[in-house]
């Protein structure tokens, strides 16, 4: 209880830098949404636009010794978690300047300098390469914890559910955060998730399992604040379960015939952005001309993460054989 | 008996929240809400109830009923007698997985003429659903986490309090009572509570729930009892006011008041909070929130924010939902035999 008797409300700068980052996600997610369009962008990317208050909330609690593991919709954990999102773009490019030399795309990025693990193209990939980080800071004693996302059809694979058994008998500290947008591709979670709440899962393991609205940044914010300071303290493993929608098709291309106006209605009503605006302005927190400011200046720096990728070269033959090993 | 139809209105979401992370509050699975549904049925149908309307869900009650539904058709064979009263699911409208969802069935009940709805949840449920039950008696049913208000009952029994009332055999001037409420108004913002009204400095709804003491100014309670967990247990032990007192009480919360109380302010948590200037709430008079700026919780749940200037006040109403006294109705049905079983013989006529 002590860690909750000490919170406090966010800062001025908290709430602009995640304002800033949720805004960053948004901009990305929506400028590749139209880029692809174009057929200039290789290989398959799933944006995460809707969702950004999951990563931003959870990440915004982190610091350099923590770790996350992310998912083949990786965008957005990735930005909050600090990759550079020039990097991200030309990655997604497949340009020699992006965070992997253009030779991993939009399900690969990854930064170890930034404790990003990696987006993954293996549905429920992440969970067990945090129970190795987990362990490494649980045993090192760097107060460090480790944070998977993964979604609804990721909660159903046995690699997710292995790594809670593992957490909880280890008592790592670390986080599962289950960011349950409906549909695992075109499945819907009702259908396919067993016991339906994903949190509900938590308790089998004999760890705290919540559900929180996954479009409320405050709510992701304060509950993510608690599970960290617990994990961080030895109190072993959390599982939040987010409750949300994802604004585009599961890749960019799918049809989407297997839903019907929840996109619409999410974004006119839940959206986080509108709400996270709505409430820091009757607050008083932060000034709308504050808001209009990082706006502007994100859709800058997208403008020119565009412009810099589609500039920049692609790999060449000789890079082929480069960066297939690492040595440790 | 005219029309005996009952409605039941689930919650997926009661007993989820951060309370479970932060206090070890229980967890209350989704298939045990399925399986209280189906123990009611059962007695739904023993006393008499021949429809049953029942809400929708994602979070998957309604479909495990569903399936148990069909399972028990399939083995009835032909004819209509499953055991189970006629269950019809309130399905076709889109689910929001908020409490717009619970208003909308409760609705929905009221005007397919239920005469009792059954609520599965916690205190926050019980309030959703009393908010639009009108006069059709409620039975809150403790699946939640703070549950002052919900009772904690075996499914069967409410389930058979819920049906003598239902199909009129235990008159309602007997079984049903009259529960007091409070309303918090902020502007033309208004939310009402069944147990208690919280004034709280956080400026964020957020995570909803209450477990910070620290952050609490005020409390209003319709009702305060010394058996309670929840805020209204800071008053409970204090100046304990009975479900069926005319008045409320309210005090103001400080870290250094004279008075100290050690309270159960949520379930893992009992904690010492400092109280001053208790005062006895009379029914509609309006009290002041101290407050500048900050969040009103009802029934232990952030809710309403509020501002500057914005001189937020809680009233106390006598008029609140009308809910089913299980044990009165049980006692009136053994009064009155209801359940005392004839035998058949074989050959008889």
């Amino acid at each position: 209880m002590t860690d909750t008797m000490e919170r406090r409300a966010l800062t001025r700068e908290q709430l602009l830098a995640a304002y800033r980052q949720m805004r960053t996600i948004r901009e990305f997610e929506e400028r590749v949404h139209r880029e692809f369009a174009t057929g200039e962008i290789p290989g398959f990317v799933h944006l995460y636009a809707g969702e950004e208050a999951s990563a931003v909330g959870v990440c915004g609690n982190l610091d350099g010794r923590d770790t996350i593991a992310s998912t083949h919709r990786g965008h957005g954990h990735c930005i909050a978690k600090g990759v550079d999102v020039g990097e991200m773009m030309a990655e997604i490019y497949g340009r020699q300047t992006g965070s992997c030399h253009g030779k991993g795309g939009s399900m690969h990025i990854a930064d170890l300098s930034k404790g990003m693990l990696g987006a993954n193209g293996i549905v429920g990939g992440g969970p067990p390469l945090i129970c190795g980080t987990a362990l490494a800071a649980k045993l090192k004693g760097t107060g460090g914890v480790s944070v998977a996302f993964f979604g609804d059809g990721g909660s159903n694979q046995g690699t997710t559910l292995e790594s809670m058994n593992l957490a909880c008998v280890w008592n790592l500290p670390a986080l599962f955060i289950a960011e349950n947008n409906g549909y695992a591709e075109s499945t819907a979670s009702s259908w396919s998730v067993a016991s339906d709440n994903i949190a509900d899962r938590a308790a089998g393991f004999g760890m705290p399992g919540i559900i929180v609205d996954g479009f409320d940044f405050f709510a992701v914010h304060e509950a993510a604040s608690e599970a960290i300071a617990r994990a961080r303290g030895g109190g072993g493993p959390t599982l939040i379960e987010m409750k949300f929608t994802r604004y585009f098709g599961h890749f960019e291309g799918d049809q989407q015939t297997y839903r019907a106006d929840e996109v619409e209605h999410a974004r006119a009503e839940l959206d986080c952005l509108k709400r996270f605006a709505t409430r820091v302005t009757e607050t008083g927190e932060l000034a709308q001309a504050d808001l209009d400011a990082v706006d502007a200046e994100v859709a800058a720096a997208i403008d020119q993460a565009v412009d810099d990728a589609k500039a920049a070269p692609l790999p060449t033959e000789a890079d082929l054989l480069t960066d297939v090993y690492v040595r440790y | 008996m005219g029309d005996a139809i009952a409605g039941i209105v689930a919650n997926p979401l009661s007993g989820r929240d951060i309370r479970r992370l932060v206090t070890q509050a229980s967890v209350f699975p989704t298939a045990e809400k399925a399986n209280m549904i189906q123990r009611m049925l059962t007695a739904f149908a023993a006393v008499g109830v021949h429809r049953v309307l029942l809400s929708t869900d994602l979070g998957g009650i309604s479909a495990a009923v569903f399936r148990a539904a069909g399972r028990r058709r399939a083995q009835a064979g032909p004819g209509p007698d499953t055991g189970w009263p006629e269950v019809e699911f309130l399905d076709g409208r889109p689910i929001r997985q908020t409490a717009e969802d619970t208003v909308d069935a409760v609705r929905r009940m009221v005007t397919a003429g239920a005469r009792v709805i059954v609520c599965l949840g916690g205190d926050g449920t019980a309030r959703v659903a009393a908010s639009a039950a009108g006069d059709v008696a409620l039975l809150p049913l403790s699946t939640g986490t703070n549950n002052v208000f919900p009772v904690v009952r075996e499914a069967t029994i409410a389930g058979l309090a819920a049906g003598l009332v239902a199909t009129g055999a235990v008159p309602a001037g007997v079984a049903v009572t009259r529960a007091k409420l409070l309303e918090a108004r902020v502007g033309d913002r208004a939310e009402t509570a069944l147990v208690d009204v919280a004034v709280s400095t956080e400026r964020h709804v957020a995570a909803r729930a209450v477990w910070d003491p620290a952050t609490v100014t005020q409390v209003f309670c319709a009702f305060a009892e010394p058996d309670a967990v929840g805020l209204s247990s800071i008053l409970g032990q204090l100046s304990p006011v009975a479900r069926g007192d005319p008045h409320g009480v309210t005090a103001r919360i400080a870290a250094d008041a004279p008075e100290q109380v050690l309270a159960p302010i949520a379930p893992g948590l009992v904690v010492p909070v400092g109280v001053r200037d208790v005062e006895q709430m009379r029914p509609g008079a309006a009290y002041p929130v101290d407050a500048r700026a900050g969040v009103i919780a009802v029934d232990g749940e952030r809710e309403l924010t509020f501002e500057p200037g914005e001189h937020p006040t809680v009233r106390l109403r006598t008029d609140g939902p009308r809910c089913v006294d299980v044990p009165a109705v049980l006692a009136a049905s053994a009064r009155l035999g209801l359940l005392r079983h004839q035998l058949r013989r074989v050959g008889s006529t």
